[in-house]
């Protein structure tokens, strides 16, 4: 569905993106994951047609939209402030998208999208009143309305915590599978990529390191960067989860 | 720590203190709205005969002063005010404000007034900007009515009559040659003609003359002397109406018991030593003796008919603004 | 131990209230008061008389209306100069030190006595002024009157309605351009949903405190306004005139209240709307070529036009005699340091500065700790709230004259204590809602935490809560200072022969012509206030490195202990 032919992005001189080659098919949920400063949020904002690459081409459905600007791309992102509109009310924000595009949803279409993302008790509200989770939904629900061919998430979860954070990744989950949505999630934590995406990408040092399913990455990491940044961060943490449930068991 | 909470807390109240009992109590206050150049005078005067560091001068523009020693009588900060001789007199007239001065100050033409002793005479007089002149190709003007003529409109300067005294000189004179209606007619021509360069400061018009924003101003005459002086594209031009003059007069505000023992002494001070000095800028003679160069002397000096009061300040005022 | 400290505290903190109340009893409400009773001196057939005089005769109806018509016009300049700026900077991601330069050129007015843009104005745009001279051709408009009054008025309040706008756009996420766009949005709808909606309160705020600002203010119309009456001017004239009439400045204070007050009263509702949160961190991503070059070019226009009213400040001090003898010379800056009348004006405005800090500090942590931590309930805090307000709505001339009315005659009149005094009382709000919030911020548990370790309240206070809000008392303490060297308001009927202060000296200078010293003393006050602010800034730090150098020395010490014990 996208796919992206040997693009790179230079900032001065400087590559920020060398090379990338790979292609995302419809429906999937990829992952881009990588430390700080690897190139993530430069690769969102090629994708998202807010930059353009400097060598390269970037195809839809198989048309070169390298050159179509950022609003013609159909695409959608949800960032990581959420961006609301704070003098609207939460639906007017959800609604915000249809004053310009009226046929893109019908009013059933809303309505559903509403419940399916719980926002019904919260329409009135003003976003100052509403907690981060609802903040979240009411920016996912703002951008699926416009039923975007492509959905791009920046950190979608680095802003949360605890039980919300995993409510928020079945919900992603199920707005996916259910409209057959490509979404893109930019992220920094492998553990929300693993749990969450359909493949992962990692960049390294401006360029791919690995993109395969969670599984395989785990199995077999492409390089050393890959196996210490993803699977020795996950050992820690299964580590000191073990040894907190062990104690516990030895209390009780 | 203890120590530094005591040193902190005495501070403090020193500070406290020291502030309310203000810097230097026991100065002499001059209140004056003489130009710089007679606060010049006087302070020399002062400083050479043993009063250096010993007083404090403030200016005052001569409304300023003139309303506040009206409203402030006899409670006004200053221990000497030198002003305008028709505000002194009024004040003294309404309320007493000022005690007897204790020195001889005979004029030289033989008047005396118990409470004030001149020390300078202001005479108005027109001044140009010679190469403003020039430029807009206007005809220097020979009488102050000159000004009320169109060609002038927006190239001349005046002071506002309930703004500046310096106007009243100019009312005065316009009023004495041409009878109150007529006078105040054209002193009203000439505002409009002064247009946005009506001064409320004495002073403006001359400002606005050096730098270059009119052609033609009236204001005092020294100062206009004074520039021509200093190289300054400046001119002087004495109507035909009449350089009439104001007298400022330095006076002593008798605060009873509370009278600042040195404030006589400094008032003597001041109409003896400072004259010279004073006479060079304003060339008006006032005391026996006092000779003025003859080419600093006004062509046509002339006084008002009736004796200068505020309340005749007043009824000019409200002639001319029509109020 | 805890019940006895709450005990002392709630002493301390009700001789406190005491002192806070006495404070502005005397120095603000009974002022206010005699301001009122004034207007009604001679019974009411005066009273009558006086606020006919302000509200009937046409010179009046022409002044008052004069003053709405400048501060009007200001206030939008001002507001849409200051939102763009804001905008361009916020959009732009040009380099951070080239931000800093804009930022700090429209800033710099802070430090300015609005007294000196009136002349400033004067000398940098009129016939031989030194823009003019540069340009080679005069501005088609007289820049006496209205004209001037806007520009000088504009320079003057555009820092404040700066700093309020760049203040909300720092909660926009600049994000919501992108959102904007993907939601289908043309450019002007962007602009409209991205930066003019979420600033709109900010916008009504900045338009009604730059208003209020100008309204109010005496220093530039004292120096530009010509024959062109403001209600400023009309209030000094009267009440210091060649004929004062009390009762009827009285009835112009008046008159200058209400709209200060109903200004203020919209002000609040609108701060009430104001958005609140955590201020957006994220970094405005690159805007296209074109909107780059717009804004920098818009920054630099406005930058420049800053600069050159500001430059005759800095050009005209080191002049022989300008513009007939334009050599550059010393002299003026040495006689503004070394002439005893000027000197001793200098030391005077820092003097009544530094005092200010000390007593109006005092005031505003007090009043601060008493609605912040407050050991006596609610009350007391709603009280200090609303003394704020009310302080914050009354003109700085207004407080003046009440000052006069109640102090002229008495001991008290033509002292420093005097100026000080309706110093803090006039510059309370800002600092007092600075510590206020500072202080509110620190833990909850401090005072009682103190208790258990054996401190009694005042140590407590001394040792734990004011060390900790080091860097806002600072910043409040420059607030102050700032603001009594540049202030003319008040003091302007304050100030006797032994108490003038620069900015009563500049109006003294007026008289003598003397620019050259007007722009000498003005270029001391910005170095002095550039100096404190400076100061203001580095303190802090410097306080909290010597802390950590005693904290490292001390476990220095601990380190090589602890084995040797061992």
């Amino acid at each position: 569905m996208l796919e992206l032919d040997h693009v790179s992005r230079k900032f001065k001189n400087t590559y920020v993106l060398n090379n990338l080659t790979f292609s995302v098919s419809d429906g999937e949920i990829v992952s881009i994951l990588g430390p700080s400063g690897c190139g993530k949020t430069t690769l969102l904002n090629i994708i998202l047609g807010i930059l353009s690459p400097t060598e390269g081409r970037i195809l839809c459905d198989g048309q070169d939209i390298t050159k179509v600007p950022m609003r013609q791309r159909g695409f959608n992102i949800v960032f990581q402030d959420y961006a609301l509109f704070p003098n609207l009310s939460a639906y007017k924000n959800i609604i915000y998208g249809l004053r310009n595009r009226p046929e893109a949803s019908s009013k059933t279409e809303v309505g559903d999208l509403i419940d399916l993302l719980d926002l019904r008790p919260h329409l009135e509200k003003r976003i100052s009143e509403l907690s981060g989770g609802q903040k979240q939904r009411v920016a996912i629900a703002r951008t699926l309305v416009l039923k975007p061919r492509l959905l791009l998430l920046d950190e979608p979860l680095s802003a949360l915590d605890g039980m919300i954070k995993e409510s928020i990744k079945t919900r992603i989950r199920t707005i996916a599978r259910r409209f057959k949505l490509t979404t893109i999630i930019v992220t920094h934590d492998p553990e929300e990529a693993l749990s969450l995406s359909d493949r992962i990408m990692i960049l390294h040092d401006t360029r791919i390191a690995q993109f395969a399913p969670p599984s395989e990455i785990i199995s077999d990491p492409a390089d050393a960067f890959v196996s210490r940044f993803i699977c020795d961060q996950l050992r820690i943490k299964r580590e000191n989860i073990r040894r907190i449930f062990e104690k516990s068991g030895n209390a009780a | 720590m203890k120590l530094n909470k005591t040193v902190l807390a005495a501070l403090a109240a020193a500070m406290v203190a020291h502030s309310v009992s203000a810097l230097a109590a026991d100065k002499l206050v001059i209140y004056s709205n003489a130009d710089e150049e007679a606060q010049e005078a006087m302070k020399h005067a002062l400083d050479n005969n043993g009063f250096a560091g010993h007083y404090v001068i403030q200016a005052m523009g001569t409304s300023e002063l003139g309303g506040k020693l009206m409203a402030e009588k006899k409670n006004i900060e200053a221990d000497l005010i030198t002003l305008s001789t028709y505000y002194l007199d009024s004040a003294q007239q309404k309320d007493h404000t000022f005690a007897d001065l204790t020195f001889d100050h005979k004029a030289a033409d033989g008047s005396e007034v118990s409470f004030y002793a001149p020390i300078l005479g202001n005479t108005g007089a027109l001044f140009v900007n010679t190469r403003v002149l020039k430029d807009s190709g206007l005809k220097a003007p020979e009488r102050i009515a000159d000004l009320a003529d169109d060609v002038y409109a927006g190239k001349i300067s005046v002071p506002d009559i309930t703004g500046s005294s310096t106007s009243w000189l100019m009312t005065q004179a316009l009023i004495s040659e041409y009878g109150e209606e007529k006078g105040t007619a054209i002193t009203r021509k000439i505002e409009e003609n002064a247009g946005d360069h009506l001064e409320m400061s004495g002073s403006g018009p001359l400002k606005k003359i050096r730098a270059g924003e009119v052609a033609v101003g009236f204001g005092l005459r020294h100062q206009a002397v004074a520039d021509k002086k200093k190289g300054l594209p400046v001119d002087v031009i004495d109507p035909k109406e009449g350089n009439f003059t104001l007298t400022e007069a330095v006076a002593v505000v008798d605060k009873g018991e509370k009278t600042n023992p040195d404030a006589m002494k400094a008032a003597e001070v001041i109409v003896k030593k400072a004259r010279p000095e004073l006479l060079k800028f304003y060339p008006f003679a006032i005391y026996p003796g006092e000779k003025v160069d003859q080419e600093l002397v006004p062509a046509y000096p002339r006084a008002f008919k009736e004796k200068l009061t505020v309340e005749l300040l007043k009824k000019h005022q409200e002639m001319v603004k029509d109020e | 131990m805890k019940q006895e400290q709450t005990v002392q505290g709630e002493r301390f903190q009700k001789a406190l209230l005491i002192a806070v109340i006495a404070v502005f009893t005397a120095a603000l409400l009974s002022p206010l008061v005699r301001v009122l009773a004034q207007s009604f001196d001679g019974g009411l057939y005066a009273a009558f008389n006086n606020y006919s005089s302000v509200l009937l005769k046409k010179r009046m109806a022409r002044v008052v209306w004069h003053s709405f018509a400048v501060s009007g016009s200001v206030a939008t300049i001002s507001t849409s100069v200051a939102f763009m700026f804001a905008y361009a900077l916020w959009l732009t991601s040009i380099p951070k030190a080239l931000k800093t330069v804009y930022r700090t050129c429209i800033m710099a007015a802070f430090l300015f006595p609005s007294i000196t843009y009136g002349f400033a104005v004067i000398y940098s745009f009129g016939k031989q002024g030194l823009i003019t001279r540069l340009l080679g051709f005069e501005l088609p408009f007289s820049i006496y009157g209205f004209s001037g009054l806007v520009i000088a008025g504009t320079v003057y309040t555009l820092p404040y309605a700066f700093m309020l706008l760049s203040n909300a756009f720092s909660y926009i996420s600049p994000n919501t351009r992108t959102v904007c766009a993907m939601l289908g949005d043309g450019p002007f709808r962007t602009f409209l949903m991205s930066a003019l909606r979420p600033c709109a309160s900010a916008l009504v705020s900045s338009f009604l405190l730059t208003f209020f600002l100008n309204f109010t203010d005496f220093g530039i119309p004292s120096s530009v306004a010509g024959r062109y009456e403001v209600m400023a001017t009309a209030l000094y004239s009267t009440m210091m005139g060649a004929l004062p009439d009390f009762g009827r400045g009285a009835a112009v204070a008046m008159a200058m209240l209400l709209p200060a007050i109903l200004a203020l009263i919209i002000l609040r509702r609108g701060a009430m709307l104001q958005q609140s949160g955590d201020a957006s961190s994220v970094q405005p991503m690159g805007t296209g070529k074109i909107y780059t070059i717009l804004s920098v070019v818009y920054l630099s226009a406005v930058t420049l036009c800053l600069v050159s009213v500001f430059a005759v400040i800095f050009v005209l001090p080191f002049v022989e005699n300008w513009p007939y003898k334009p050599v550059f010379t010393l002299s003026h800056i040495i006689s503004a340091i070394t002439d005893p009348q000027l000197a001793s004006a200098y030391r005077n405005s820092l003097y009544v500065s530094a005092l200010t800090v000390v007593f109006g500090l005092a005031l505003c942590l007090g009043a601060a700790l008493l609605s912040a931590r407050p050991a006596l309930g609610a009350r007391a805090s709603g009280l200090m709230d609303f003394l704020a307000m009310l302080t914050n709505t009354v003109p700085g001339m207004v407080l003046g004259v009440g000052f006069m009315f109640c102090f002229s005659g008495t001991a008290l009149y033509g002292t420093f204590a005097i100026i000080v005094m309706s110093n803090i009382v006039h510059f309370f709000t800002t600092p007092y809602l600075m510590c206020k919030d500072a202080l509110s911020r620190l833990n909850r548990g401090y005072e009682v935490t103190g208790a258990l370790m054996g401190d009694s309240y005042i140590r407590t206070l001394t040792r734990i809560i004011l060390p900790n809000i080091v860097p806002t008392i600072c910043s409040a303490g420059a607030y102050l200072f700032i603001n009594a060297m540049v202030t003319v308001s008040a003091v302007v009927f304050l100030c006797g022969a032994q108490t003038q202060v620069v900015t009563t000296r500049i109006r003294e200078l007026q008289y003598f012509e003397r620019y050259d010293a007007v722009f000498a003393l003005s270029l001391l006050i910005f170095i002095t206030n550039l100096i404190v602010k400076a100061l203001s800034e580095v303190l802090p730090q410097a306080i909290s490195r010597a802390g950590a150098l005693r904290i490292r020395l001390f476990s220095n010490i601990l380190e090589r202990k602890i084995p040797n014990e061992a």
